[in-house]
């Protein structure tokens, strides 16, 4: 079977029928690794030895007669903000550059059980913060559809590899839309899950109250495939939630689908979205409304001060989270002498963060700083409020709303490292849904789909439905 | 709302969040954290009269659980920390050792 046509569902079948090994294709994808990523470098480490050991384990377990789950061998690329036991988890920063994770993310602990193979970790922007992956402290990662393009961020590195067949399936972190939107500008599938659905342990934190893991995919099926493998109750994650996902998941009914109302906010397409975009999405409309799915024009009034809001909120959490890198715990430092303690956080910290990442941990101490807390981390908790009930409010007419991912098409490299603020503006789309701890689908060829909590069934069923009559037309 | 931040701020931001700018990396941020700042002064105009602050993700409840060991996890968590230990640069008697505080 050719790589390019690998999805998990069609990997599973191979498996089942025979027609390869899970190690086989391990070891084809590494020489296919080996040729391409040289180029668009989305990977920031390997693992082959431990790669073919659980490939070699699926074998066995198939020989055996075991029963093939639907992750069973199925090679991943996991983000390096994720921790994999044994494996390096730099989070693309030179603080963590050293550092050997020492336990497994409760993701990956469920994905092993499965049998999922990881062939290594991806980049990303440093701690997850930036839109475009050039916050990385170990290079660009490059657009795989156009190398003067960025892959979009922070899940940069996961989306590309998926996109240019690195790997049938991956997972990122979204905080402000850093799965939702690399997906987008590689054109391949994201899904953020409802805060809570997915256990963060072994998640480097970024933003607690908005980070989520979610998987990124060739297709709808395999997100629904992947999420329902890594979602579920947690001890280790006091946020994490007791709702059981099932197979409602997977399994769309059409007649179920048709008798759906989804929402249009005007807000979402406006002057500020590219013309391009906003027709690519109304043609989705379009084509969806054939389908008998009808549509309402709703509002999201306070969806313009999404940005100010997540901008102060998400740096403010960034400053407390970030405090734990001393440069000595997670990985020793090398070539600093201090005078004391103090000094040493001081030069470690000075030296190990880059500037993005600076830049926010001063930002969220200046609005967490006594005197002006109120005036912006406080009003921004309640502007948070503001935005969750505009979604509320929406849910009792309609039962999904659809927007656009991005506002731009993929940019060039540097067309927007100069101003910070203007690099902000790329996730005014998609931090809404973080700060309202929705789920979200990002899908080609552009859009989103926004669920009610704990319904990532009808955003999937609605994006899987969508994606099978354009396949099949 | 006056410009909230000014070089003096900035230098003092950077102790409490254990950073030191070089004098070209303070310059550049503090034109940054300006105009950013500047920008989020739109939420000034939101009315939040009696709004409650949203904290967290969800609406999420206390969760409790009995105060009781739970063997496996003990085992495991041993385990971990031993690695954690390992992977420290300098140790004594299982304690990080760092330069002195004074």
């Amino acid at each position: 079977m050719h790589l390019h046509d690998l999805t998990i569902k069609k990997f599973n079948q191979g498996l089942v029928n025979k027609e390869f090994t899970a190690l086989e294709m391990v070891q084809q994808l590494y020489k296919f690794i080996e040729k391409e990523d040289k180029k668009i470098n989305s990977y920031l480490s390997l693992d082959k030895e431990a790669a073919y050991l659980q490939a070699e384990a699926a074998d066995l377990a198939i020989a055996k007669g075991k029963g093939v789950g639907p992750l069973t061998g199925v090679p991943l690329a996991i983000k390096d903000n994720i921790l994999i036991a044994d494996q390096p988890a730099t989070a693309a920063s030179k603080m963590l550059e050293n550092y050997t994770a020492t336990y497994d993310a409760t993701v990956i602990r469920k994905l092993r059980n499965e049998g999922a193979v990881f062939l290594g970790k991806t980049n990303m922007d440093e701690f997850a913060m930036g839109s475009s992956t050039e916050n990385s402290a170990f290079g660009n990662t490059k657009n795989p559809h156009d190398s003067k393009l960025v892959p979009g961020g922070s899940s940069g590195g996961s989306a590309a590899a998926v996109a240019a067949h690195l790997a049938v399936a991956s997972l990122g972190s979204d905080t402000g839309g850093s799965i939702r939107q690399p997906a987008d500008f590689c054109q391949v599938v994201a899904l953020k899950p409802t805060y809570g659905a997915v256990s963060r342990y072994g998640l480097i934190a970024m933003a607690s109250s908005l980070d989520q893991i979610g998987p990124i995919t060739k297709n709808v099926e395999d997100a629904a495939t992947l999420f329902q493998a890594i979602s579920g109750h947690d001890e280790k994650d006091a946020t994490s939630s007791e709702v059981i996902y099932g197979d409602e998941l997977s399994n769309h009914k059409i007649e179920k689908l048709k008798k759906m109302v989804i929402g249009l906010p005007k807000e979402y397409f406006d002057k500020g979205v590219d013309k391009e975009i906003i027709k690519k999405v109304k043609k989705v409309v379009k084509d969806l409304e054939g389908l008998g799915i009808k549509f309402k024009e709703i509002s999201l009034p306070h969806t313009k001060y999404a940005i100010s809001c997540y901008y102060i909120i998400m740096p403010a959490e960034v400053s407390a989270n970030l405090a734990r890198f001393d440069g000595i715990r997670y990985s020793p430092p090398e070539g600093v002498k201090a005078k004391n303690l103090a000094d040493l956080y001081l030069k470690n910290r000075s030296k190990g963060f880059g500037k993005e990442v600076k830049r926010r941990i001063m930002l969220g101490t200046f609005v967490l700083s006594s005197g002006y807390y109120d005036a912006y981390y406080a009003k921004a908790q309640k502007v948070r409020s503001l935005i969750k009930q505009d979604f509320d409010q929406a849910f009792k007419d309609v039962d999904v709303i659809l927007t656009p991912v991005s506002p731009t098409k993929p940019f060039k490299f540097k067309e927007k490292t100069k101003d910070p603020l203007s690099m902000y503006m790329t996730d005014v789309l998609t931090v809404p849904a973080n700060l309202a701890g929705l789920p979200a689908l990002s899908m080609p060829p552009g859009f989103q789909l926004i669920g009610q909590h704990w319904r990532e069934a009808d955003i999937l069923n609605i994006g899987h439905y969508y994606e099978h009559v354009q396949n099949s037309s | 709302m006056a410009a909230p931040i000014n070089k003096n701020t900035l230098k003092q931001l950077a102790e409490l969040a254990r950073l030191k700018l070089t004098t070209k990396e303070s310059d550049e941020q503090l034109k940054d954290l300006k105009k950013i700042l500047k920008y989020f002064e739109e939420l000034q105009e939101v009315d939040t009269e009696g709004v409650e602050p949203m904290n967290g993700g969800t609406l999420l409840k206390n969760i409790f659980r009995d105060d009781s060991i739970n063997l496996e996890q003990k085992a495991q968590s041993v385990d971990d920390t031993g690695r954690i230990i390992e992977s420290f640069p300098e140790t004594d008697k299982g304690y990080l050792k760092v330069p002195k505080i004074l």
